[in-house]
């Protein structure tokens, strides 16, 4: 056991931890982050993905013991003040959510392209969601509403025109 | 969000309204529920393909400490269920737990209830189980051999037998000017929903209720063939859906671990359990794919009219039955849909191994015909001469046809699909020419199909219900048996509602799938939903708005007739002036003077007749959509890798109520069909399934997923709600054949089995070289 803290969305959380416990075991069971889905535990599909330290993770595939002082980000933490986050409201206009396992993981995904890349192209979408599977949309949509989100949060992209 | 209003929304690409939950994460899969005691669930499997069970012995599991229950078939009341029970009643052949036999590797003997994880698991493996191996079979040609192990009592493992036969074939073919055979080989796939199979379920000790929360694509069938298993009135059982992660097929039947989560809370004295599959477990042992192999021997004249069509299908259908009918049966009669055939003769079977269960998974069957009847057809076009569009130009069915097995085809707009996908790719010009550069070989190729909407395999009937009540405040719950398993079904149904109702699309709630508070619906499957419960919502927003106006009219003191509800507003139908707006409507129906509430009610059975089996006669459905495909590829001669670079689809799907989410139906089938074509296969090695895992079995990422063009036709269907026609499935049927047609026009070679790998490809090339 191993006590540690972790700042979830904003928030201080002291837990004391199993030596095995995985982080998507915290986050979901101790405490009630269930946006976060888990689709294999075996760190292939994508879904259990959330931000830690500004950089996407599988959290099937962390020890909660190894993230004390980890700050982490899940999709109940993304929008601000009950306003969502330009990403959640791109994916849910441009038809990007069909069964919506994958869609919290997809976005966290997306989030952390963002932060790095704020004007991707398509090709750096596609690569950077390659390890987040969707059974449903086929990908197109998804790629669509990163594209579009991109676009929204940045309006003065001038400078990156030249990049596209 | 719910500031917007979207007026008369059917045509309009409106958020999806399960949309918001699920970005934000709020939304609820039975996946995400607890409750205070609830127990972990866990099955003990079969470890062996074939074998007698002698003695099962629970007794050290059931001291572990934290074990609650344990149940075998001594348990149950030892009553099989099946899916097909209704026309096929010898397909019922599974137990929830089995205890004469186990017929394959995962097999359900025993289950456990404990208060976590590590003491469910530890349990199982205190479970002692006696057996007495029988040899196996693994292939459907050892299976229906003479003296071949014998895995139920049907004759040669021969589960299902189905034919079609129509005409005189064997004359027509005489008649032929080119005849030709081949045959195809399709492999097995998973359906890979992200959400695994889970159950909860709760006994009511002071009552002798169920509860049972799934993940299901049919509640109401569940609950049926529960109530069954269990010897219990349906009311007594309750079946809820949530959110579900995604069902393609895979989740359309009761599995033993819905049973065993519900007896295993009645053993434990009423505390909720909880099963969820593994990733393992969901590739193992729920349904796959049928494996099949389809000999054609078909014929035609130099014109290009098809003469006849001769063949049989082999499926191996693993160790139950599950929806083998169904499947054989789509699997042979989806062509009379597509092409106008007078003479006919297709055997289809389905045999019993002792592989994992073959199921429905989206396509039911049509997917494996799909690649053989297509490919089939290009390489008749071509034994004669002819373009391969204009060669399904030429036998494509007609709108307002009754096809030789008595299907009732109404609207169908099949040869405008052909054309249209021709001119937008370009037909003419690529088709044929040579694209090379250096190793890299262009090619195109095209697919055509058709869907129904709707199977009548599951009951005597077809029929789902709707309820709409409005509110004293002016909101519209619309209470729905259909399934939505992120298809979107919801929102269209609340699209529906709201268009016929007259009312913004904003003010729909839907509440739906719930066996005890909405009206029975037989779920999602077929591409059923749009049109039979989209039809069903309809007519019960038709009845809750005749209600509001004679009230309307009551007040006016005029024929409520000459009124209708339009964009929120109460109209006049001759000039459509503004009588009152639909909140003031509402208001006088829930006034002190007339206090009406205001419950509409809808129902609807699609118009078909019933199929005879021995020949294949019926219509099946009430209705049909068609579509044509094109591939554009890029052969590597070099490594044999096909790339497929551009998709084009045109689809007549009547009318799109949501064309947002029609584009993602086709998109997320046409995905769907590229990994069956190119690399999905689910292995099997002495029954054990070799690749059960994501890293093991390859989905599409996506990384190298091609554009797709995707355009409608729209044919108005007479009976469609709005002219809305079902499509979820039939995107998925033409793409492996265009895109093996496109592999022949690029390099000169047709794979006839899939899925098409770069090993197969350069064999292929070898052989023709070798051939000069």
């Amino acid at each position: 056991m191993k006590n540690i803290t972790l700042k979830v969305n904003g928030k201080i959380c002291e837990l004391e931890v199993r030596d095995s416990e995985l982080l998507i075991e915290t986050l979901r069971e101790r405490l009630g982050f269930l946006g976060t889905k888990y689709s294999c535990l075996e760190g292939d599909c994508g879904v259990c993905t959330v931000i830690v330290d500004g950089k996407n993770v599988l959290s099937c595939l962390m020890l909660s013991a190894d993230c004390d002082g980890a700050e982490v980000l899940t999709i109940e933490g993304l929008g601000k003040d009950g306003e969502p986050h330009q990403l959640q409201k791109s994916f849910v206009e441009k038809g990007a959510v069909q069964c919506g396992f994958c869609t919290p993981g997809m976005i966290l995904a997306a989030k952390a392209l963002l932060d790095k890349n704020p004007d991707p192209t398509d090709k750096e979408i596609e690569k950077a969601i390659d390890g987040n599977l969707c059974r449903c949309t086929g990908y197109m949509k998804i790629v669509e509403a990163i594209k579009d989100a991109s676009r929204k949060i940045k309006p003065n992209d001038q400078i990156s025109i030249s990049k596209r | 969000m719910n500031k917007n209003k979207t007026l008369s929304p059917v045509g309009k690409s409106v958020p999806r309204i399960d949309a918001r939950e699920k970005v934000s994460g709020e939304a609820k899969y039975v996946f995400d529920m607890t409750f205070p005691g609830m127990l972990v669930g866990k099955m003990l499997r079969s470890p062996h393909a074939h074998a007698k069970i002698l003695k099962i012995d629970t007794s050290k599991a059931l001291k572990l400490k934290g074990v609650k229950a344990v149940i075998t078939a001594e348990d149950t009341l030892k009553i099989k269920f099946g899916s097909n029970e209704f026309f096929f009643p010898y397909t019922v052949d599974q137990y929830p737990l089995e205890f004469e036999k186990v017929r394959y590797i995962g097999d359900e003997i025993a289950a456990v209830a404990a208060v976590d994880e590590e003491t469910a698991k530890e349990a199982l493996s205190l479970i002692e189980v006696e057996y007495e191996i029988l040899s196996a079979v693994f292939n459907t040609v050892d299976a229906m051999k003479p003296g071949a192990p014998q895995i139920h009592s049907s004759m040669n493992n021969i589960g299902v037998m189905l034919p079609v036969s129509f005409g005189n074939p064997d004359k027509a073919l005489k008649e032929s000017d080119y005849v030709r055979e081949d045959i195809f080989y399709l492999q097995s796939a998973a359906h890979c929903a992200l959400e695994p199979h889970v159950s909860l379920g709760q006994y009511e000790v002071s009552t002798n209720k169920i509860t049972l929360w799934t993940s299901t694509q049919a509640p109401f069938k569940v609950r049926e063939a529960m109530a069954k298993v269990l010897k219990m009135a349906t009311a007594d059982i309750r079946v809820i859906k949530l959110n579900v992660g995604g069902g393609f097929g895979g989740k359309l039947e009761m599995l033993p671990m819905d049973f065993a989560a519900c007896l295993l809370s009645k053993k434990s004295g009423g505390l909720p359990v909880k099963i969820t599959c593994s990733r393992e477990e969901e590739f193992s042992f729920t349904r796959r794919k049928h494996p099949m192999v389809y000999k054609l021997k078909s014929g035609v004249k130099k014109d290009g009219t098809i003469m006849a069509i001769t063949g049989e299908v082999i499926a191996d259908g693993g160790a139950y039955c599950s929806y083998g009918p169904t499947v054989i049966a789509a699997a042979i009669m989806r062509i009379f849909m597509v092409y106008k055939i007078e003479n006919i003769r297709l055997m289809g079977f389905r045999v019993y191994t002792n592989n994992s269960i073959s199921g429905a998974i989206r396509g039911f069957g049509g997917v494996q015909s799909g690649f053989a009847i297509e490919s089939h057809m290009d390489m008749l076009a071509r034994g004669i001469g002819m373009d391969s569009m204009e060669f399904r130009l030429k036998n494509a069915t007609d709108p307002n046809t009754v096809t030789v097995n008595k299907l009732i085809i109404s609207s169908n707009g099949l040869k405008d699909c052909i054309k249209k996908v021709g001119e937008a790719c370009g037909w003419k010009e690529k088709n044929g020419k040579d694209k090379t550069d250096g190793d890299i070989v262009c090619g195109i190729g095209m697919g055509i199909a058709a869907d129904v909407m709707g199977s009548k395999m599951y009951k005597s009937h077809e029929s789902a219900g709707s309820i709409i009540k409005v509110e004293e405040d002016g909101s519209v719950y619309l209470f729905t048996g259909a399934a939505d398993t992120g298809q979107g079904s919801d929102t269209a149904l609340a699209q529906i509602a709201a268009q016929e109702l007259g009312v913004a699309y904003e003010r729909i709630r839907v509440k739906a799938a719930d066996t005890e508070t909405t009206p029975f619906d037989t779920g999602s499957f077929a591409s059923r939903v749009t049109f039979i419960s989209g039809n069903a919502t309809k007519n019960a927003a038709t009845d809750a708005k005749k209600q509001i106006l004679e009230i309307v009219a009551l007040e006016l003191k005029c024929d409520s007739n000459d009124f209708d509800i339009h964009d929120e507003c109460v109209v006049k139908k001759a000039d459509n002036s503004k009588i009152m707006d639909f909140d003031k409507a509402i208001q006088l129906c829930y006034s002190f003077d007339y206090g009406r509430l205001i419950i509409g009610r809808g129902n609807y059975n699609p118009k078909t007749t019933p199929i005879d089996f021995r020949t294949g006669q019926g219509n099946v459905s009430g209705s049909y959509s068609f579509e044509a495909q094109v591939a554009e590829v890029e052969v590597n001669k070099k490594t044999g890798e096909v790339r497929v670079t551009k998709m084009y689809d045109v689809h007549d799907i009547g009318y799109p109520v949501n064309p947002a989410s029609v584009h993602g139906q086709i998109e997320g089938s046409i995905v769907m069909g590229i990994g069956y074509t190119l690399y999905e296969d689910l292995k099997f090695d002495q029954g054990r399934v070799v690749n059960p895992s994501f890293s093991k079995y390859r989905l599409p990422r996506s990384i190298g997923i091609p554009k797709i063009e995707s355009i409608f036709i729209e044919t108005n269907d007479p009976q469609g709600p709005f002219g809305a026609k079902g499509m979820g499935e039939s995107s998925l049927l033409p793409t492996a054949a265009a895109i093996a047609n496109a592999v022949y026009d690029a390099v000169g070679v047709q794979i006839k089995d899939l899925p098409i790998t770069p090993e197969k490809v350069l064999k292929a090339l070898k052989e023709k070289e070798d051939r000069g």
